[in-house]
């Protein structure tokens, strides 16, 4: 299944700490954390994994999303998502897997 | 067999399928607003410039003086706005293609089997003074018929969903209007 952008809205105070316990829980599940923002995390999912972080009790509201290249600050996202990619993929695993 | 056919409740089907796609796309409209509602509520703080400002500072390294350059990074002041005006849209999905698929498998048997036994005895007898004779016969018929009659279904009901633009009523216009020139200027974008 295809990997898609989800905006997750967090249920009750976001703070560092619920917001590192929900980001845990989707990078256990293989998600990427795109950007973290005061209201939730903007995540990269698998199809297959979305509905057991929707179960999550931090969720409140998941919806996928995508990004319009006519927004405002599209380039901007676009760098931060990228930067924060960089940071979480294992980018020699991934030369294992394609050379395998 | 055509009645059999014609028993198969079509119209109740794709009524049934007709009401579970429409209850299902509201159902995906109704999350995909949510989300739009909760992205137009959440607010970053976006930095749209940082001006960097090259300076020369020559400076003496081993006593020899090497060009040198300050770089003074300023940026301006952070502009908050929210995930859908910088550019996160809700993704919105429609129901593009439906099939209902109606398998029959109809079979009948019938088996026919008849038995036919014919006899005739005779008996005769002579004497000196009289003489007799008998002549008997019979005929057994049996017949048997089976038929045996199976009719099995199967439906299939398949939709495809796809991802599509979100709508553009769902969506909200962004008047931008540019106070920095004279008169000022009003741009509309979606």
């Amino acid at each position: 299944m295809p990997f898609r952008m989800w905006f997750i809205a967090q249920a009750g105070d976001v703070t560092d700490g619920s917001l590192r316990e929900l980001c845990t829980a989707i990078r256990e599940q293989g998600g990427v954390i795109l950007m973290n923002t005061r209201t939730g995390p903007l995540v990269a999912l698998d199809d297959d994994v979305a509905p057991a972080v929707e179960q999550h009790p931090l969720v409140a509201h998941m919806g996928p999303v995508a990004l319009n290249p006519r927004g405002v600050a599209a380039d901007r996202l676009q760098r931060i998502f990228a930067e924060n990619i960089s940071r979480q993929v294992d980018f020699a695993a991934l030369e294992d897997v394609g050379s395998a | 067999m055509g009645s059999d056919l014609l028993a198969v409740p079509f119209p109740k089907m794709v009524l049934s399928l007709a009401q579970a796609i429409a209850k299902g796309q509201l159902a995906l409209d109704q999350a995909s607003l949510n989300t739009l509602k909760v992205l137009s509520r959440t607010k970053f703080d976006y930095i749209p410039e940082i001006t960097e400002v090259l300076t020369p500072r020559p400076f003496t390294a081993h006593g020899v003086e090497v060009t040198g350059v300050d770089v003074d990074a300023v940026a301006s002041p952070p502009l908050s706005m929210t995930l859908l005006q910088a550019g996160i849209v809700p993704t919105f999905y429609q129901f593009t293609e439906s099939v209902i698929e109606v398998k029959m498998s109809i079979s009948s048997k019938t088996e026919s089997h008849s038995e036919f036994e014919f006899g005739i005895e005779t008996e005769a007898s002579a004497g000196f003074l009289f003489a007799s004779g008998s002549v008997s016969s019979h005929v057994n018929f049996k017949t048997a018929n089976t038929y045996s009659y199976s009719a099995e279904g199967s439906s299939l009901l398949r939709t495809t969903l796809r991802p599509t633009p979100p709508p553009s009523r769902m969506m909200p216009r962004f008047i931008t209007v540019n106070a920095l020139v004279q008169p000022p200027t009003v741009t509309f974008s979606e």
